[in-house]
């Protein structure tokens, strides 16, 4: 695959250098001439949230193949969720949806109740066969957000997720879970992120077209999006957060041009839970790793 | 045959034209020298002195190969000039981060007495890290919060802060902070920034290039400075230096090197004031 010069992956050194994290990134025009630009894009890292695209992808062709029906409602009972910090993780009574809903919120909140929801439904054997079957790495989903959850309540010791998340922001100490690591954690490469997206831009189910149009109206947009400050290109975006991981998964649309998939995933050096400067600099890397591909469509 | 060896011999006699003397000026006696002179013809096939009543005489060949031995002899000398300029000193390379101004000495000194030999480099966190990766450095102390990939990094060393000079109202109030260069490590200075601006005060940082700008900006009345204190407690409202030791992965440490000892010793100093609230 054509790649862009040295210059582009030495500016994205720079960027993550000054900002504090080590970055994967990788960006594919989609559509048009190939063209893509990475740096270390093939390394596995962990994703956080950003497992629910996959598990979005597998639901949408489940949709699409008739196994499933996206209107089917759902019961996220109280009692059975874990606790979490956006959507119905963040409330406190039993919520009935469609799953269509449950697919929405899941992405454009990252809700971790909508999340293990999905995972509950498909089970996991099945989430991970087809991820294989599509060519995609199957551990993108090891396990959901309650697995996620648990697994750094028990290597913080701590029992709740909120005091987990005070442990790993702890400036004064340096913490560690074993959800950092990509062989226990759910796991891919900048560019099996990006590949990823392809196969959501290229499939026209009606499930697919929900997963695009959530990740459009992504609640916040302080990461890639703050490198792309115009109202004319819309960014569909999926952030996933866990204590030093920040990443996003983006596909980035200028009006008659083809659209371009961005991953750009970050392990930050500051613990603290609240780091503008790093989602500013996860804008500036995408912004740059975008520029080289940008293509009008004729 | 030790080539390079002969040629030294037959250099020798060449200059002296006289085996005596040549080998007065090798520091050997005359047998082993003549002996040697004569293998060297024999493995060559090629007479090399005419010797006779009125001494030595180098002959027609001896003087065309004259020219070349010497080149190889020049060159072995470049070649070990050049290779000692990698070869690794036996003592302690330690990287010590500028921004501990004042604390340095103290900190080589703790390491150095009694202990072994100490090659001491200071500089900014992100230069010694680098060197650290190179293999040029065996420990370091430097910043934290800061990148350590592919390093071991001992746990964070939290050393209070005093401000100098004395204020007397808070740290909300006071002049700019003069600090270590940013890109001395970035994300160490952006926390400190941060922190400042929770305190209240105005986050104005003046980025001076080591302790001695530091200290002429303090005294200039410009700026005021945050000073380690490893064994006080530390001005209430002051963000205090936090630091980490830092050394290769077992892998690729060097044998001869106590690693454990000067990283103890390292932390020792740092953390005189926690050893001291616990005795409390």
């Amino acid at each position: 695959m054509p790649s862009s010069g040295q210059s582009t992956e030495a500016e994205l050194r720079d960027i993550a250098r000054s900002a504090g994290v080590s970055a994967w990134v990788h960006t594919e025009r989609l559509g048009g001439p190939e063209g893509d630009v990475g740096l270390a894009a093939s390394a596995p890292v962990a994703i956080a949230s950003l497992y629910k695209l996959p598990l979005a992808l597998v639901w949408a062709d489940l949709v699409q193949a008739e196994i499933l029906t996206e209107s089917d409602r759902m019961l996220l009972a109280a009692d059975r969720r874990v606790a979490g910090p956006t959507g119905v993780a963040l409330l406190l009574d039993d919520v009935e949806m469609s799953q269509r809903d449950v697919v929405r919120q899941m992405l454009a909140v990252s809700d971790n109740a909508g999340g293990d929801a999905i995972f509950g439904l498909i089970g996991r054997d099945r989430i991970r066969r087809h991820l294989s079957a599509i060519g995609l790495p199957p551990d993108m989903v090891r396990q959901a957000s309650a697995g996620e959850t648990g697994a750094m309540m028990r290597d913080t010791g701590s029992e709740s997720w909120s005091a987990a998340q005070r442990l790993l922001a702890d400036p004064d100490r340096v913490t560690d879970t074993s959800q950092y690591d990509p062989a226990f954690a759910s796991s891919a490469s900048a560019a099996d992120v990006t590949a990823l997206l392809r196969m959501l831009w290229l499939r026209a189910g009606s499930g697919h077209a929900i997963i695009r149009d959530a990740m459009a109206q992504q609640a916040w947009r302080h990461r890639i999006g703050s490198g792309f400050p115009h109202d004319d290109v819309t960014v569909f975006g999926k952030t996933g957060t866990l204590g030093t991981l920040r990443h996003e998964a983006a596909v980035v649309q200028y009006p008659h041009e083809y659209p371009i998939a961005v991953a750009v995933l970050t392990r930050s050096v500051r613990p603290e839970r609240h780091q503008p400067r790093v989602d500013a600099a996860i804008g500036e890397i995408a912004r740059l790793a975008v520029r080289p591909l940008r293509m009008a469509t004729s | 045959m030790d080539i390079l060896r002969h040629l030294r011999f037959f250099t020798a006699v060449a200059d002296a034209r006289h085996f005596g003397d040549a080998a007065r000026d090798l520091g050997m006696t005359q047998p082993p020298l003549s002996q040697g002179v004569r293998r060297l013809e024999e493995r060559l096939g090629v007479r090399l002195f005419d010797r006779d009543a009125r001494g030595v005489r180098i002959t027609a060949a001896g003087q065309s190969l004259l020219p070349s031995a010497r080149d190889l002899l020049d060159r072995e000398s470049a070649f070990v000039t050049s290779a000692a300029e990698f070869s690794v000193p036996n003592q302690l390379r330690l990287g010590v981060a500028g921004d501990l101004d004042d604390l340095i000495p103290e900190l080589i000194a703790a390491v150095a007495v009694g202990g072994p030999a100490v090659a001491p480099v200071v500089d900014g966190s992100v230069q010694l890290v680098d060197l650290l990766r190179d293999g040029a450095l065996d420990v370091v102390v430097l910043r934290h919060p800061g990148a350590v990939d592919g390093l071991w990094a001992g746990e964070v060393l939290v050393v209070p802060t005093r401000v100098v000079p004395a204020i007397e109202s808070s740290l909300r109030d006071a002049a700019p902070i003069a600090v270590a260069p940013r890109h001395h490590q970035p994300p160490a200075h952006d926390q400190l920034v941060d922190e400042l601006l929770r305190l209240g005060h105005s986050g104005h940082v003046i980025e001076a290039a080591d302790a001695v700008q530091r200290g002429a900006l303090a005294a200039a009345g410009s700026a005021v400075r945050l000073v380690p204190v490893p064994t006080e407690v530390g001005d209430s409202d002051s963000p205090p230096l936090r630091l980490r030791i830092a050394m290769p992965l077992p892998a690729g440490r060097r044998p001869e090197v106590d690693y454990g000892d000067a990283a103890a010793t390292l932390g020792r100093v740092l953390r005189r004031h926690r050893v001291a609230s616990h005795a409390e």
